[in-house]
């Protein structure tokens, strides 16, 4: 009986040094928060993408690194070699495995200078963590030579969904504490999905603290109901598809004739 | 100025599609062709995927072409006997070639002999109508007293053709051939339009003019009504099987593509016949020279999305 009370009261105390550890690790710190504006963007009819305004507060000293990513998916891509040392052609298919969609970063300082390549690695932080995490396969299963990984970074940044800008993310020191913040201008390529936001704050080389949330971006209107309507109703789709056009092109041929009749 | 596209996922400057539509509608309705060889790429080039850019390309063809085939009919310019046999035959081709396509891409190396054969397709049959227009143009200026007299023996087919049986007079091309050779023909087109993914209309023209020996007007109207049915078919199927099709993108073409259709049907009306197959000619040539380039010269790019040419 009196070991039971011996043990809870230990556990309690343990209990209470890990709650007040978690709540104040260092003096002075300040937790790391993180919020993205706006957290839901629509996808109307004009959509050219948006402006993503990623803020927080922070510990004065520390380094902060921003992601935006997707979940790790596979993407299929043909890629082109030349045939009989002549001409470029598409030869064949590579998949690359456990690779983002969508991958931003920004930091306030230098990525080798915030943390150290083992730590950047392990954090998914950088072009280089990526390649290292990344399994390029050809359609035969076989791994494919890791030239394609930068390839394919250039594929993605040429598409405006892979971006990375160190020292992009701007600290003040206000009435507010210590606060971060980082403008994002949102690719209107970025298919919709919800993305994940994450701050990783550092300090003399190690992580100290993190801190996500997410946005949403999502079709709504008449594109959200064009596109439900082209895989839902396929078959309706298609003959509206046919009917409108045949409408049109014959209503302009009719109305042009009219018009025209003095030729 | 933007607007996006709910199945490409990309959004767009309507007023450049627009111009686009435009352009290749006026190409369409002076030619007769469909114009796909030259919008899939244009497409392809302000980031619309490959696979939604042909099919895509195929629905506003629809409204172009049935603008033009109107206008054309008018005109008096659609033979519509001839048309159906050449369809006919176009149907059998393409289901037919579908199949090859995939004996072919089971052997592997298949894409490299499709590319090739779209080149030496285009550049003998651009360089063909070139020289033989030009020809045909300085003919008619010398013996411009004596034109009635050249014209008309051109149009007897020889030996063989003649030979065969269900011999049928066109009367709005003025020409009689046996149905087997304007299905025959159709079906040829068809395999190459199916190999080479295009719609065949500038394999199409060309066969008209010079082996099915039809006026170049009368050639013009009967493509189109030819690449209608074709058209209606094909995006039919792409929405149906592959969600390709974007309505939205389809819209903004054909606004642009109806029009321009009318234009070239009224500019048509004002060239002549050789002058026609020659502008025709330097266009197609254009092309094979941009498309020899783009296999030569190292892409700055050596991934892409699957699907296009």
């Amino acid at each position: 009986m009196k070991g039971t009370f011996v043990n809870f009261s230990r556990n309690l105390f343990m209990a209470a040094v890990v709650f007040g550890l978690a709540f104040l690790p260092v003096p002075a710190a300040q937790a790391l928060t993180c919020s993205v504006k706006p957290d839901n963007i629509p996808i109307t009819l004009t959509y050219h993408g948006a402006q993503l305004s990623i803020t927080g507060q922070s510990a004065s000293g520390d380094d902060l690194i921003v992601t935006i990513t997707s979940e790790p998916a596979d993407t299929a891509l043909k890629y082109k070699e030349k045939v009989g040392g002549l001409v470029w052609m598409k030869k064949g298919t590579l998949e690359f495995k456990d690779t983002p969609h969508i991958y931003m970063l920004y930091s306030t300082d230098e990525l080798g200078r915030i943390l150290n390549a083992e730590d950047l690695n392990h954090n998914l932080l950088g072009y280089e963590a990526l390649r290292a995490h990344t399994r390029i396969e050809d359609s035969g299963g076989n791994p494919a030579d890791l030239k394609w990984f930068d390839e394919y970074i250039k594929f993605k940044k040429e598409e405006k969904v892979y971006d990375i800008q160190e020292g992009r993310v701007v600290r003040q020191h206000g009435v507010d504490g210590n606060t971060y913040q980082v403008d994002v201008a949102w690719p209107y390529q970025a298919p919709p999905g919800l993305y994940t936001v994450e701050v990783l704050a550092a300090r003399d080389g190690k992580v100290v603290d993190r801190s996500s949330t997410s946005f949403e971006v999502k079709s709504v209107g008449i594109t959200k109901f064009l596109s439900k309507m082209a895989f839902d109703q396929a078959g309706l789709y298609g003959i509206m598809a046919v009917v409108i056009a045949l409408l049109a092109g014959l209503a302009v041929g009719a109305v042009f004739k009219k018009g025209g009749g003095s030729h | 100025m933007y607007m996006y596209l709910p199945i490409a996922l990309t959004s767009v400057n309507y007023l450049v599609v627009m111009g686009l539509g435009l352009g290749v509608g006026l190409l369409s309705g002076l030619f007769g062709v469909g114009g796909g060889f030259l919008m899939t790429p244009l497409l392809m080039m302000i980031g619309i995927p490959p696979t939604i850019a042909a099919a895509t390309d195929a629905n506003q063809i629809v409204a172009a072409s049935a603008s033009g085939t109107f206008s054309h009919w008018r005109l008096g310019n659609v033979d519509f006997k001839m048309g159906f046999y050449l369809l006919i035959g176009g149907f059998l081709g393409g289901a037919g070639g579908v199949q090859v396509i995939k004996i072919l891409r089971a052997t592997g190396g298949a894409d490299f002999m499709i590319k090739m054969t779209y080149v030496i397709m285009l550049g003998l049959v651009g360089s063909f109508m070139f020289v033989e227009s030009l020809h045909a143009m300085r003919k008619n200026k010398k013996a411009t007293a004596t034109s009635e007299q050249t014209s008309t023996p051109a149009k007897k087919q020889g030996g063989f053709f003649a030979a065969l049986p269900m011999q049928v007079y066109f009367e709005k091309s003025g020409v009689t051939h046996s149905a087997l050779v304007p299905l025959v023909l159709g079906t040829f087109v068809g395999v190459l339009a199916a190999i080479m993914g295009v719609g065949g209309g500038f394999l199409m023209v060309p066969v008209m003019i010079y082996l099915l020996r039809m006026p170049m007007h009368v050639v013009v109207g009967t493509s189109l009504f030819q690449i209608l049915f074709t058209c209606i078919e094909v995006t039919y199927l792409q929405a149906y099987s592959n969600h390709t099709v974007d309505f939205m993108l389809a819209l903004l073409l054909l606004v642009g593509s109806v029009f321009g259709a009318q234009i070239g049907t009224v500019l048509g009306k004002k060239l002549h016949g050789e002058q026609l197959k020659i502008l025709l000619s330097i266009i197609v040539l254009a092309v094979t020279v941009k498309i020899v380039l783009e296999l030569v010269m190292e892409p700055t790019i050596l991934l892409s999305y699957a699907g296009g040419h």
